[in-house]
């Protein structure tokens, strides 16, 4: 089966080299078959993702199916076994275990020869770097540094701070009080964007002589609430908030004066939460609390316009979505996987090749506040 | 009397696969009468007024009701057509008052969607009273004796004004004083002109009550004829096509020494209060008494089914502390259970699964692996010695009768070598020819130096095979009579005493 | 009242030593979830004061209120013995529904584009029409379980993955690309989760929901104990047979139960729309877990036929004050689930030691 596969992806190669000597830019795509493999179909960003990605690959003519993990490694280990029995010669994979090594390697193992495109949730953890990509010849990873975001927004939110301090402070005691939600324990990201949004906002604060932010809750040692089913949900943030609020009040002078969030969804949750007791209506009047999310979806970017929410950082869906096709076609071409990476890494500024890496390519984030 | 048929039934034909149960079967049934349905347990009763009742539809035949030929399809078409049936087997939501069990699926209705709790009170107790049934409409099912429950069911058939009701063993879980206010009911139920079909197996009852004796067997009519021409061994020739001299068999066990040794038990949670007594191997001990008098909770109790409050209960000299069934049962004890459908059989097993489940480790082979060939022996052994009719082994437990049954779980406690048998009426619900067989049962296993301790409501039972016979009276023990030399209005006489 | 009183004073007098023991344990055992429950909230209330203050209340009734309709509807389907585990999705529905129905005209991104301006009446319609989407999934669950007699966690649990389905396409409609659905009129959020009392200098602010759900409670209330409906439910529920035998509908009633569960689901999902204002794919995960604990918390027991409305809204306030105290203690999240569970399992076992300790 697999000496078939092997055999029918190099004849594809060498039509296609065949094709790239008369027509430059045109690829012969004819001969993939892509299984694009989804943690969850239900996660908002990943599926603004997955509707650039479907637009670009149909453009292309490359055939491709989606797969639903459901949030579950298992499934999905399953589904690309599955797909690999059904003839997919290209597998582009979007881990369930965010920053499992060994969930990698259990697909790439099933994968066998296959090129593999893992993209956007990482596949090396903590400490576990060039542990599986620098180990595989076809495979590569199509993401953001998972600590980018945490460090983009922390930054936004420290010169954000700097220069509205005295307005900030709410009960003049000379330190802010903030509140964070987690999205998931489990996730690289969630962790990084937990710790990195309020250490690199104090490293800011700490250049201008301004004192380090400050837990609104001091009996709760975590410094985070999380969300309980790990889906970074907004009616999660909405219940914590509202119960926050019942407790923190500018009454009661002890008012929560900064909400940082995981991601978008969360932010708007808490924004909801504050909308009810009066503040954040976006009418100019009422009190506005500064609140900041990661992703920039569609509704964080209207929240932002409607000046209820104050920043959030980009994770850019089409470019995350043109960087996998531009990869999948230099495959289709016959490059080698880390050509192909280093390819797309040449065609915009907002990609670059990760340092030390031949195969991995980071998407840049920006930070986004409506500006 | 003059000829006025309220019900007729004609050619009746019923066949399952490889059965007929019903053979060209016709019953009528005259306005304001009695008529007593008789037979063996699988005789074809039950199938026949189940045809009635649409519960299965008969092959072929006519019903009429009052010239008007019917063919219900459920059980509430025959009701709102006045035909009730009061079921063996209660059947009632337990967690609910009796006034919602009463009025269920037909509950008077206020502004359309609202239930009027008022007039179903009101309405609950007008029967009641017409019944003079004392039990309080707001009472919860559950919390009721069976005895109370019973005449709960006949309220209910009543109250549908019904002109034809279907008594199916309605005194099987009442006393002899409950079993009176019965007959009163029926005697004013039928001087109502109301058409009363009447299946039971005491033979005493239908003599009294009956004006009309359909006797059926295998499926067919045997005999039709008025109650008066018809003794009590004409019956029982008719139903089980032999003549059978005698009720009960001859006794033939010899009570040895003391063996069971109960002192001062108590109930935690029952009315049980220091019962003391002692019983002999190889004897026949009968425990009398009204319904909840301590009868069935002192049996539960020296099973460690009930929890015990104090007391204690020696065998051979040995204390058995009895916590749980299974101590008990490893202590040499077993109990047939009251209620053989909720307690006592697995239904939906089989029969060599029922007659085993007790006794597994006797065929556990290797510590783990469970040995079908002896579990089939054994079983055989039980079916044999029981004389237990049934096609296979693997017959499930819910298509034998309730004499079968009954053997099964018998052959099911045999089989774990008890010392001591506790019988909890045994012969509830069986028929003649198989009472008589478990009545042989029981004195053969005392012939062999077991101690059978029996519960029974039927007094001619106990004094027809007990040596001797203890009297409960509000949980407490009443006295201690000699089966040979008793009568049934001195047992009567002890059983009022702490009531 | 006074004779009643009397008559019990005299009855534990005719108690021996042991039984006067068993009396107070028996006691402290039936209702020790009510004792749990006061201790915890005088402890909670001892470390933090502000757990008893007019906003910390509120805040706890407005939480409530957000799951009560949900556990109003699983608690019919848990006294027929069944359960429904679909509750989840078809509010998710239901509220992606009503966020895309009542969007802002004026929104960058709409999911339907010709849609009337939010008036009150096109909200009501919506209202309608969400419910009623709830109540075909519940249709859809109640005749599988009736008819076939299916166990309803085999029916609901597919029920779930098909309704599932259906919000991930919802979510793709009009290039939406399954991205959250918000921006919803501010008509809707005033009429559902505007306040309808504010009390500035106390910090306190009820919300429009808390009255409907209050409504919803009496009207549930009415259903269960005042109507044939209500009554046949609970025949049903305690003996499937005798209800038949007795000419009660039961395959009606089963379908009315799961029916009316999942239009009530429906409700739940509208007042989520406007009270989060933005709705994902996952919104409603796992929502059916807390209703059903909060309803055997409340003594809506599986073994079927038994259980209340007062139980039900006490077993929500339950949970809600757990959640609300455990996080004014800044317990860890880890903890909050193993006090949770623990709860449940400590509530569920009293309630059914009542049914036990019978001989």
């Amino acid at each position: 089966m697999k000496k078939i596969l092997a055999l029918l992806l190099a004849l594809t190669m060498v039509f296609s080299l065949g094709a790239a000597a008369f027509a430059e830019e045109e690829v012969d795509v004819s001969g993939l078959k892509v299984g694009v493999f989804w943690y969850a179909f239900s996660d908002p960003f990943l599926s603004t993702v997955r509707a650039s990605l479907n637009e670009q690959l149909e453009e292309a003519g490359i055939a491709y199916d989606d797969f639903d993990a459901n949030n579950t490694q298992a499934t999905q280990l399953e589904q690309v076994q599955t797909a690999v029995t059904n003839g997919y010669n290209v597998l582009v994979v979007n881990l369930v275990t965010s920053g499992s090594a060994d969930a990698a390697e259990q697909i790439l193992q099933a994968a066998g020869d296959l090129p593999v495109i893992f993209f956007n949730r990482a596949v090396e953890g903590d400490g576990e770097e060039h542990t599986v990509l620098d180990e595989h010849e076809n495979i590569s990873f199509i993401g953001t540094d998972a600590p980018e975001a945490g460090h983009m927004q922390g930054k936004m939110i420290g010169e954000f701070l700097v220069e509205n301090y005295d307005d900030i402070d709410l009960n003049k005691d000379g330190s802010i009080s903030y509140a964070m939600f987690m999205g998931d324990a489990a996730n690289v990201e969630a962790i990084y964007r937990t710790q990195y949004g309020v250490e690199d906002a104090n490293a800011v604060l700490a250049e201008n002589d301004k004192p380090e932010l400050v837990y609104f809750n001091e009996s709760n040692t975590d410094k985070y609430q999380l969300d309980p089913n790990g889906a970074w949900s907004n009616a999660a943030a909405f219940d914590f908030m509202s119960t926050n609020l019942a407790e923190y009040s500018e009454g009661n002078g002890n008012m929560i004066e900064l909400v940082i969030a995981n991601n978008d969804d969360m932010a708007l949750g808490a924004i909801a939460a504050l909308q009810a007791a009066g503040y954040n209506m976006g009418d100019g009047e009422s009190t506005k609390i500064p609140v900041f999310g990661v992703d920039a979806t569609q509704v964080a970017q209207d929240a932002i316009a409607a000046d209820q929410m104050t920043g959030t950082v980009k994770q850019d869906n089409v470019g995350m979505a043109s960087a996998i096709t531009g990869t999948l076609k230099g495959i289709a071409a016959g490059d080698a996987m880390a050509d192909a990476v280093a390819a797309v890494a040449e065609s915009d500024d907002m990609f670059s090749v990760a340092e030390g890496f031949a195969n991995k390519l980071y998407v840049a984030y920006a930070p986004f506040t409506g500006e | 009397m003059q000829q006025d048929v309220l019900l007729r039934m004609t050619d009746i034909t019923k066949t399952f696969p490889g059965v007929k149960a019903l053979d060209h079967v016709s019953l009528d049934l005259e306005r304001g009468t009695v008529h007593a349905l008789m037979g063996e347990n699988g005789a074809g009763k039950s199938t026949l007024m189940k045809c009635l009742f649409g519960i299965y539809s008969k092959d072929s035949g006519k019903i009429e009701l009052e010239g008007r030929e019917i063919n219900f399809k459920n059980s509430r078409e025959a009701l709102d057509n006045g035909v009730a049936m009061v079921h063996q087997e209660l059947n009632q939501a337990l967690k609910r008052t009796v006034m919602d069990n009463i009025w269920l699926g037909r509950y008077p209705k206020k502004g359309g969607v609202m239930v009027d709790e008022r007039r179903m009170y009101k309405d609950t107790m007008a029967v009641f009273e017409e019944l003079e049934i004392h039990v309080d409409p707001r009472r919860v099912m559950s919390t009721m004796p069976v005895s109370q429950r019973q005449m709960v069911e006949i309220a209910k058939a009543v109250s549908y004004n019904s002109k034809v009701i279907v008594f199916d063993e309605p005194t099987s879980s009442l006393t002899e004083e409950e079993v009176e206010h019965l007959f009163r009911i029926i005697d004013m139920l039928r001087s109502r002109g109301i058409g009363i079909i009447y299946i039971s197996h005491k033979m005493a009852e239908i003599k009294r009550i009956s004006d009309t004796i359909t006797v059926m067997r295998d499926g067919a009519n045997v005999a039709t004829r008025p109650a008066d021409e018809l003794e009590v061994n004409d019956i029982i020739r008719l139903m089980v096509g032999r003549e059978l001299t005698n009720q009960f068999p001859p006794k033939t066990n010899v009570p040895g020494e003391v063996y069971l040794k109960v002192q001062d038990l108590s109930g935690q949670y029952s009315l049980l209060r220091d019962v003391s007594f002692e019983a002999r191997r190889g004897e026949v001990l009968g425990l009398a008494g009204l319904d909840g008098s301590g009868r069935t909770e002192t049996l539960e109790c020296i099973f460690g089914v009930a929890t015990r409050k104090s007391g204690a209960v020696t065998l051979d000299g040995k204390p058995c502390r009895n916590r749980n069934p299974r101590e008990s049962i490893k202590n040499g004890f077993s109990l047939l259970t009251e209620e053989r459908r909720a307690t006592g059989i697995f239904s939906i097993l089989n029969v060599r699964e029922n007659t085993v489940i007790a006794s597994l480790k006797k065929h556990l082979r290797a510590g783990f692996i469970l040995s079908k060939a002896s579990m089939r022996k054994d079983t055989q052994w039980s079916i044999d010695a029981m004389r237990t009719k049934t096609p296979s082994q693997e017959t499930k437990m819910r298509s034998l009768s309730g004499g079968n049954q009954q053997k099964v779980i018998i052959g099911r406690w045999l089989l774990t070598d008890p010392e001591v048998l506790l019988l909890d009426e045994p012969t509830r619900g069986i028929d003649v020819g198989a009472k008589y067989e478990i009545y042989q049962l029981i004195l053969d296993l005392a012939s062999r130096g077991k101690t059978v301790l029996v519960v029974s409501s039927e007094m001619p039972e106990l004094l027809g095979i007990c040596d001797r016979i203890l009297v409960m009276s509000g949980g407490r023990l009443a006295g201690e009579v000699d089966a040979k030399n008793t009568t049934q209005e001195q047992i009567m006489t002890l059983a009022a005493k702490y009531v | 009242m006074n004779g009643y009183l009397k008559r019990k004073t005299e009855e534990y007098r005719s108690l021996d030593s042991a039984d006067k023991r068993r009396y107070w344990i028996d006691g402290l055992l039936n209702n020790a979830l009510y004792i749990l429950m006061a201790a915890f909230i005088i402890f909670t209330a001892v470390v933090n004061s502000n757990f008893l203050s007019a906003s910390a209340i509120a805040n706890v009734l407005t939480l409530a209120a957000a799951s009560l309709p949900m556990a109003l509807g699983i608690g019919g389907c848990i006294v027929l013995t069944g359960t429904d585990l679909s509750g989840g999705r078809v509010f998710g529905l239901a509220a992606a529904m009503s966020a895309a129905f009542l969007q802002n005209r004026a929104a960058t991104k709409l999911i339907f584009e010709h849609l009337p301006n939010t008036t009150g009446p096109w909200i009501i319609a919506v209202l309608a029409l969400v419910m009623l989407a709830g109540a075909v999934i519940g249709l859809v669950n109640g005749f599988f379980v009736a008819k076939f007699s299916l166990h309803p966690f085999i029916v609901t649990l597919a029920t779930q993955l098909i309704t599932y389905g259906v919000i991930l396409m919802f979510f793709q409609i009009n290039g939406n690309g399954g991205g959250p659905i918000s921006n919803v009129a501010k008509l809707f959020k005033d009429a559902v989760s505007g306040p309808v009392i504010r009390i500035e200098s106390k910090n306190v602010a009820i919300p429009w929901y808390v009255v409907y759900a209050f409504a919803l409670v009496l009207i549930m209330w009415f259903v269960w104990n005042k109507t044939t409906f209500g009554k046949n439910m609970f025949a049903v529920g305690s003996n499937p047979e005798a209800a038949r035998v007795s000419g009660v509908n039961v395959f009606r009633t089963t379908v009315t139960v799961h029916t009316l569960a999942g239009a009530l689901y429906g409700f739940a999902g509208f007042v989520e729309a406007a009270r989060l204002g933005s709705i994902t794919a996952s919104t409603g995960l796992n929502n059916e877990c807390d209703a059903i604990a909060a309803c055997v918390i409340g003594g809506v027991s599986f073994v079927g036929g038994t259980g209340n409305i007062g139980g039900i809204v006490v077993g929500v306030f339950v949970l809600r004050i757990i959640f609300v105290a455990l996080n004014m203690l800044g317990i860890n999240p880890n903890l909050q689930f193993i006090i949770k569970g623990g709860i449940i399992l400590a509530a569920c076992s009293l309630d059914m030691r009542k049914y036990l300790a019978r001989k």
